[in-house]
């Protein structure tokens, strides 16, 4: 059988390589598509023969890499990740066709660095041998580091060297979590192994539940902070609003913090010293995180710093459906990672447009852009429905799975949550009556709609927007699969 | 019978005409217009053959159910209660759609106008049909979303890309309690089978939700020091999202202002079909209503309430479609007495308030169009610039004339002779009288009874305003086109004679609707102690037409004869003249100081600045770690002892360091 999942993190890499090398934006960019979409039939291939009855590891690679630290080249795919790189696989060749006939930032180093990406990510999806996944964890920093020094806005330099120090910190955080789950896994055992899966389960014999504690928070930090949850996201909006368009949606791709907590942080949840104490963290951290973004993205006055700050808002269902600890709660939180990434691109996708075709973000310098943007304003609209949590869409299916079962263990934060749901569409609702309704702003001069280019790209994400809003079985089955697993633990614990 | 396998076409169609619609409209004559209509004529024909089905066979319910995800399923329910609703929407929906051919001919977004509506349309059937609580809530927010934007349908005009945000961030409000019901709820269910709910069950769908009413208002929870049942949380917070839909205080803010849109819109959309889509879902959840304590009382209260509060906004507004707008806010409080009036009356309230559903869905959306064909005519909104219009409108003018004696409530009392409204409105004023009597609250009574008087003044206002006397400016006008005046015509003959035509079967075959439950049981749950119908004295039967003839008689003496000068009392300095002009200034109290000042001025912003120095705690940290580390620059000398000294130093912290860690775990 093909190394399948070797394949879908070299091909990116290599291509990422061959795209540097090449010498016009014509041939990056179809070096480059070429490479994202050979990835994306790997990964329909893997999709459609996943099996998603079985929690179990699919399409398992093993090799020995490094015997004497018990370090080895380990990959599979189960549930919890295999959505994710469905994700990745689909928005990135779409985010190369969005910037076709971006004259600003398309270039070799461009679509070079996207790759890079996208295999970096990728790698830390399937990776199983925590020495693995943190040198992917790592590599995924690189190239969002260069796409917001080289093509940010005016105030790239901070905002690029703000996000690294930040997330490097905590992923600093996180090995040394890493190295004390190790460490003392090798005390234990005598025998020294990275893999993840036996880290884990090694993590209830540490005797000291003080230790136990703070490998677990140190873990946490790092996941914490990538995701990220209010008080630590101050590195986002500066970062994401700096990026340019296609680095935004990278960001946003970006799902391996959400994905930390579900691979390792509820597996070793309940074998914590104090299992609800960590619980409250959690929900109580997932709830500010969404009334706090919530209010404000209210108070923005740039279009992508609104969406930055709503992405905040979004990602702490993701926090709060952990905590919620019941098996339609936990995939509600993974459902809502892989709606999220759909949803944001299409906003920042949106909120490109706008800027490239206006010069400008502030909402109250644009208005009235629907009379001259028709397309742009129906896929917008959608978009915009679609994160303020309009059924029918992504986002309501998951928010909806982690209220509804979150409040059976964790009501307090349920109801906080709740709160959060009007100024949600408040400001989505805001945003969209000053600058796409109301009268035309005739200080914006000649306005273009969107290419076609950029029709095809965005059209097809509203599309799975809508696909996997009405039917989200697809993904979600495998969802379930897994988190009726990792519950199954909690209950065993009695937690 | 075939046709109930053919029921989940009745949405179906509709939204594949939305989708046609919008992509092929532009190519077809008149926006693609046809595409609807065929669909939602379908629609109608199965809809009325299936009610036709179950009048001749009323326990024999319509019911189909597939699998969606999760423990989630989709369904169809169609029991009497959905299928006099599923008619009454399909019929009216699609009258509209003719009488919008004419209406948006010179509109260049016709495409855009039809496929919305379709949308609307099929949302609006398919919250009507569904089985299960959780697709009735993803419907009506899709009913909601084409409200949203059909009312922002020239959205190049600033007021209404304005209405159309307030109409959704308003019903959203009670959206949000409607989602938190049933959050609520589903961890009640949760907490009844013990965590493991049953294999094969969905656990949403409601008739499974009525069976597990007894458990659910055993749970209790302690709030603000009062036992409340869990079941009366559920029910509020259902009605909170009726309160929002259906134009109830204090949410009926938006629905004034929804006017914006079309009038074909507001005749569809916020008059017959979607406002009334809260007073279904009550409806709907009757059974769990009557079993949560005190919820009833809340909902009769409320009710009552709106429909008088509305109606002293009325009958100061200038412009017709206002005049509509309040008229309906006032009706739905009606519906909702209705509703209320269960706590005495039982299931009874079921068949009331929806027979007044169904009435004043055909002679409000008679009221509207013939204000649409009014304003198509003349141009204007503003009775005060009209005037002697039905000498030019005279078909305009009698069916609307038609409408209002609908509205007004004209009929004998004790007879089935009266117009369409008299007959259901009636018997939700006599239910108020039972419910003062045996439960001793006169309130809903009283505003019932005033509502009437003013429902009356406001409306013959309207009447002798618009059509009567001399022009008061030059407006021209000429009668509408036979696609307007048709469907008036016909919408005007329903209005007269429904009521009378129906009323009877009509009770008959909405009290099937709960003959598999014990209604009288759960009323025991709920604390409702049931009354009889009594003899009512002499007045109080006829009270409802006196007062209509009093606002008949009071309204041609101001506005047609003129005995009374209004500009005394039309003044800004008569203080209830100005309160009821400014609408209670709700504006200033709910958006200037509540969302603005308190919501956007207030918490965002301060959220603005915490979070501004949270970023500069974390920048200023930063900084200081690069000073330190310049600072600390100033130890590498380049002496090799020095570096030697330091590593024998540091190695030796760190073995003290790693042996106090061993000592302490």
């Amino acid at each position: 059988m093909l190394p399948i999942l070797s394949l879908i993190v070299l091909i990116p890499i290599l291509f990422s390589a061959v795209t540097f090398l090449t010498k016009t934006k014509e041939q990056a960019r179809i070096s480059a598509l070429v490479g994202t979409l050979i990835t994306l039939v790997l990964t329909l291939y893997m999709y459609f023969s996943f099996d998603s009855t079985t929690a179990a590891m699919q399409f398992e690679e093993m090799a020995n890499w490094i015997p004497s630290l018990g370090i080895s080249y380990h990959l599979g795919v189960d549930g919890v990740s295999m959505p994710l790189i469905l994700l990745n696989a689909i928005v990135i060749p779409l985010l190369i066709i969005y910037t076709w006939d971006d004259v600003r930032s398309a270039s070799n180093r461009f679509y070079g660095l996207m790759l890079a990406m996208q295999g970096a990510v990728i790698g830390v999806f399937v990776s199983l041998d925590f020495f693995v996944f943190y040198i992917f964890w790592e590599l995924t920093l690189v190239p969002l580091f260069f796409m917001v020094n080289i093509w940010g806005g005016s105030n790239k330099k901070h905002a690029g060297i703000k996000f690294f120090i930040y997330t490097h910190v905590a992923s600093l955080v996180m090995l040394l979590g890493i190295f004390g789950l190790y460490f003392n896994a090798w005390a234990l055992t005598g025998s020294p192994n990275m893999g993840i899966d036996h880290l884990i389960s090694q993590f209830q014999f540490f005797e000291s539940g003080i230790l136990r504690d703070a490998i677990f928070l140190a873990l946490l930090f790092g996941f914490i902070v990538k995701l990220p949850v209010v008080p630590f996201h101050s590195w986002l909006p500066d970062a994401y609003s700096e990026a340019p368009t296609a680095g935004s949606v990278l960001f946003i791709l970006l799902k391996i913090g959400g994905y930390g907590l579900f691979r390792v942080m509820l597996p070793m949840l309940p074998f914590t010293a104090t299992p609800s104490l960590m619980i409250t963290i959690m929900g109580a951290l997932g709830a500010v995180s969404i009334l706090y973004g919530a209010f404000l993205a209210l108070a923005q006055k740039d279009l992508k710093r609104m969406i930055a700050y709503s992405s905040i808002s979004h990602m702490g269902y993701v926090t709060l459906g952990c905590a919620g600890l019941v098996s339609l709660s936990v995939s509600g939180a993974m459902f809502q990672q892989f709606s999220h990434g759909l949803i944001m691109s299409i906003m920042f996708m949106s909120c490109g447009v706008i800027q490239t075709a206006t010069g400008t973000r502030i909402i109250n310098n644009l208005g009235g852009l629907a009379q001259k943007m028709p397309k742009l304003t129906v896929i917008m609209v959608l978009g915009f429905m679609a994160s303020l949590g309009l059924p029918g869409l992504t986002g309501f299916i998951a928010e909806f799975l982690v209220l509804t079962f979150s409040f059976i263990n964790v009501p307090i934060y349920v109801i906080i949550a709740l709160l959060a749901i009007v100024i949600t569409a408040a400001y989505h609702l805001w945003a969209l009556q000053r600058a796409m309704f109301g009268t035309f702003n005739e200080k914006l001069g000649e306005i273009v709609d969107i290419s076609s280019y950029q029709t095809l790209s965005m059209g097809i994400i509203a599309l799975l927007i809508l696909y996997f809003g009405l039917y989200p079985s697809p993904v979600l089955d495998m969802m379930i699969t897994n988190s009726e697993k990792i519950v199954s633990l909690m209950a065993v614990m009695g937690v | 019978m075939a046709m109930e396998n053919l029921a989940f076409l009745i949405p179906l169609l509709p939204a594949l005409a939305f989708v046609l619609t919008f992509f092929l409209g532009k190519k077809l004559p008149s926006g693609g217009a046809i595409i609807p209509i065929v669909a939602i004529a379908i629609s109608c024909v199965i809809s009325l053959a299936i009610t036709v089905g179950l009048l001749q066979n009323p326990e024999h319910f319509v019911t189909q159910s597939v699998h969606w995800f999760a423990i989630l399923n989709l369904g169809i329910l169609i029991d009497p209660l959905a299928a006099v609703m599923l008619s009454m929407v399909s019929f009216v929906s699609l009258l509209i759609h003719i009488y919008a051919v004419g209406y948006m001919s010179h509109d260049p977004a016709k495409p855009r106008y039809f496929a919305e509506t379709a949308l609307f349309t099929a949302a609006m059937l398919g919250l009507i049909l569904s089985d299960n609580i959780l697709q009735l809530f993803i419907c009506w927010e899709l009913v909601g979303l084409s409200s949203y934007l059909l009312i922002g349908f020239w959205f190049h005009k600033p007021g209404a890309a304005s209405a159309a945000k307030k109409a959704f961030l308003t019903t959203r409000v009670g959206d949000v309690m409607f989602l938190a019901g049933i959050v609520l709820l589903f961890s009640d269910i949760f907490t009844v089978f013990n965590g493991n709910l049953p294999e094969g069950v969905y656990v949403l769908q409601f008739n499974e939700m009525f069976k597990l009413i007894p458990d659910l208002v055993a749970i209790n929870s302690t709030i603000l020091g009062m036992e409340v049942s869990h079941l009366t949380l559920v029910t509020l917070l259902f009605f909170g999202g009726a309160v929002g839909k259906s134009g109830q205080f204090p949410l009926h803010v938006w629905l004034p202002d929804a006017m914006e849109g079309p009038t074909t819109v507001s005749a569809l959309i916020h008059a017959a079909t979607m406002v009334t889509a809260g007073v279904y879902l009550v409806a709907r959840t009757f059974p769990m209503f009557i079993a949560a304590p005190d919820s009833l009382m809340v909902v009769a209260y409320l009710g009552a309430f709106t429909a008088l509060f509305a109606a002293t906004m009325g009958i100061v507004m200038n412009d017709l479609k206002r005049v509509l707008a309040y008229s309906t806010v006032s009706q739905l409080g009606y519906m909702v007495l209705g509703l209320g009036l269960g706590a005495v009356i039982g299931a009874e309230a079921v068949g009331v308030s929806m027979f007044h559903l169904i009435n004043h869905a055909f002679f409000k959306a008679l009221l509207f169009l013939c204000a649409g064909s009014v304003i198509h005519a003349v141009g204007t909104h503003d009775m005060r610039l009209l005037g002697g219009v039905g000498k030019v409108m005279p078909i305009t003018f009698a069916t609307m004339t038609a409408a209002a004696l609908a509205l007004a409530g004209f009929g004998i009392p004790g007879t089935s002779l009266g117009f369409s409204g008299f007959l259901s409105k009636d018997p939700i004023i006599e239910g108020a009288y039972l419910f003062a009597e045996s439960t001793g609250n006169w309130l809903p009574y009283l505003f019932a009874i005033s509502a009437a008087f003013l429902t009356s003044l406001y409306i013959f206002r309207l009447i002798f305003m618009t059509f009567t006397g001399k022009p008061r400016t030059d407006y021209g006008g000429h009668e509408s086109p036979s696609s307007m005046t048709v469907p008036l015509a016909i919408l005007a003959i329903l209005a007269v004679v429904f009521g009378a035509l129906t009323r009877t079967s009509f009770y008959h075959f909405i009290e099937d609707n709960f003959v598999h439950l014990d209604i009288e049981a759960l009323a025991e749950l709920g604390g409702y102690h049931l009354a009889h119908h009594g003899h009512e004295p002499l007045l109080v039967l006829w009270m409802p037409l006196i007062v209509a003839v009093a606002g008949l008689v009071i309204a041609y003496l101001i506005y047609n004869r003129r005995v009374v000068d209004m500009s005394s009392i039309v003044s800004r300095n008569n203080p209830v003249y100005k309160l009821l002009y400014n609408r209670y200034y709700q504006h200033q109290i709910f958006v200037e100081f509540f969302s603005i000042k308190i919501i956007y001025e207030g918490l965002a912003l301060a959220g603005f600045y915490s979070d501004k120095m949270l970023d500069w705690l974390v920048n200023g940290t930063s900084t200081l770690l690069i000073e330190a580390g310049d600072s600390l620059r100033k130890f590498q000398t380049g002496v090799i002892q020095h570096y030697a000294a330091a590593v024998v130093a540091g190695v030796g912290l760190l073995v003290i360091l790693i042996k106090l860690v061993m000592e302490v775990f």
